[in-house]
């Protein structure tokens, strides 16, 4: 025990193998906690109302912010492409490459992105202010597991809501570039429409909603450990949200770019 | 949750409309026409600055890298993988790279800058300071609003540097590309004028984290508890990035039609 009491030692030293020794100590600890879950998942009881309240209410959270980040994207493709495709003299291939990256690029990783940014710091600052107030001991002296009743359920929620919302982007998406495209910058609607889907099929929605059901419930694991991790009172809430946030942004732009070789090595 | 009625979602609306304008005209004043306290400008700076660079090459070099692998998966279906370049100097350098580090740093300053006010705010400290006589937006919001403004531009040019030599390393290395081509591509594409542009961009991007998270944290009040923190903290990611992404859009319209 003594050599993790000298992590939290006031006088912290910022010496390089205590950094290493930080890090696998938070990866042994967040998989323990995943294992942990997982067994919830599995055994009863299970808090099915509690899940579909968060699911409704993380729902009508995410949809606003995914839909506001989405669709300037489509906009600005359609944008810059027209330009760089008129250079070329290809204005067809503008839908194409509008929708390949839409389907299989950006609106999974927005809409996860998003998904982390609303949902996930809010169910972090939620686990962790009952943390600070000591909700959760009181779950737990109550015989409720704490993970059972608060975590899974969020979890659950992000992992379902994600691919969902990720169908809808897309839409929005395509919407708002087809917008820029044939009304504002005066692309044919015909051309337009027929090179839509000449690059992507339903493989490629489903390899979206895939990615984004891991990323939804990557978000839901790595929120509800850093809310029940939660310490030092109001400004822990703030640093659980916060390093939610940071922490899936980069685990989802990480994982998302193996994907990305794993697919493009397979030939989808 | 209660089920609200749509009179009273107007009128909080509005309320948060006009608390909005006050305080931008309140914190605006205080950033223009008075110098900030040095010693806080510094400090917040190199927060926000030096302790961001980390968390920006790290995300930076894999989207970089993402952007690549999509880029050529996408294109050699119809046999274009040669036009890679031309993607990473329009997708990447004018609009992944910046509007990227623009999320990051809305994601972790901001909640930073949102989550500490808000806990001066609920612990009463602000009120201190107005007791003492001493402007809580000259001495909080000012400094921590001219460093964020002022640092994002520079992660913003770092970023795009740090992006083009990811994803050039990405279709070279690994993806066997012609490294010449790429490179005639994207300098054919881009100038002086996008670095300029990322950087602008970066300027807009900071000041808008900036003002959207000392908002939010100023908002916070005593009764909120523990849970206004979170809420604060939230409000200023979501709103942030959002803004952030709207605001790329703009300026893109703006700057390159």
């Amino acid at each position: 025990m003594g050599f993790w009491h000298r992590q939290s030692h006031p006088v912290r030293q910022r010496h390089f193998m205590n950094v290493v020794a930080k890090g696998l100590e938070s990866i042994g600890a967040i998989t323990l906690f995943a294992v942990r879950m997982i067994r919830c998942i599995f055994t009863r009881p299970r808090f099915g109302g509690e899940t579909l309240r968060m699911m409704q209410l993380l729902a009508m959270r995410c949809l606003i912010p995914v839909g506001l980040a989405v669709s300037p994207v489509g906009a600005v493709i359609s944008l810059q492409g027209v330009q760089a495709f008129r250079e070329l003299g290809a204005d067809s291939l503008l839908s194409s490459m509008l929708a390949t990256a839409v389907f299989r690029q950006y609106s999974p990783i927005l809409a996860s992105v998003m998904v982390a940014a609303q949902a996930g710091s809010s169910i972090a600052a939620r686990i962790g202010t009952m943390k600070v107030r000591g909700q959760i001991d009181a779950l737990a002296v109550m015989s409720v597991d704490p993970v059972r009743y608060v975590v899974v359920p969020g979890f659950i929620a992000c992992a379902i809501i994600t691919p969902l919302l990720d169908v809808i982007t897309t839409v929005l998406g395509i919407a708002s570039g087809w917008f820029f495209a044939v009304p504002v910058s005066g692309v044919n609607h015909g051309a337009f429409m027929d090179n839509l889907y000449s690059q992507v099929s339903a493989v490629d929605l489903y390899v979206g909603m895939g990615k984004c059901a891991v990323f939804g419930g990557a978000v839901g694991l790595i929120a509800g450990y850093l809310g029940m991790h939660t310490s030092g009172g109001a400004a822990g809430v703030g640093r659980a949200a916060n390093n939610t946030v940071v922490y899936t942004i980069v685990m989802i732009l990480v994982v998302d770019y193996f994907a990305s070789v794993m697919l493009l090595a397979m030939g989808l | 949750m209660a089920q609200e009625s749509f009179a009273l979602k107007i009128e909080r609306l509005i309320t948060l409309a006009i608390e909005f304008i006050t305080f931008f005209r309140r914190s605006m004043a205080a950033m223009l026409f008075h110098v900030p306290p040095r010693k806080q400008f510094v400090h917040h700076a190199v927060d926000a600055g030096v302790g961001s660079v980390v968390l920006v090459i790290l995300l930076i070099v894999f989207a970089g890298m993402g952007l690549s692998v999509q880029g050529y998966a996408a294109f050699i279906r119809f046999g274009g993988h040669d036009l890679l370049g031309t993607f990473v100097g329009i997708g990447g350098i004018r609009e992944l790279y910046p509007v990227m580090s623009g999320i990051i740093v809305g994601a972790r300053v901001g909640a930073n800058l949102a989550a500490s006010l808000a806990n001066m705010q609920i612990s009463e400290q602000v009120e201190a300071l107005e007791v003492m006589g001493l402007d809580p937006m000259r001495y909080l919001v000012a400094p921590r609003m001219w460093a964020v403004t002022l640092m994002v531009p520079l992660l913003c040019g770092f970023a795009i540097v740090i992006g083009l030599g990811a994803s050039w390393a990405t279709a070279v290395y690994q993806l066997g590309l012609n490294s010449g081509t790429f490179m005639d591509q994207v300098a054919a594409l881009t100038t002086w004028t996008d670095l300029a542009a990322g950087l602008l961009k970066g300027l807009v991007f900071g000041w808008l984290v900036a003002v959207i998270a000392c908002f939010h944290g100023f908002r916070a009040s005593k009764r909120d508890g523990a849970e206004g923190v979170g809420v604060a903290t939230n409000r200023a990611i979501v709103h942030a990035s959002v803004v952030c992404i709207v605001a790329n859009m703009l300026l893109s319209a703006l700057l390159y039609t």
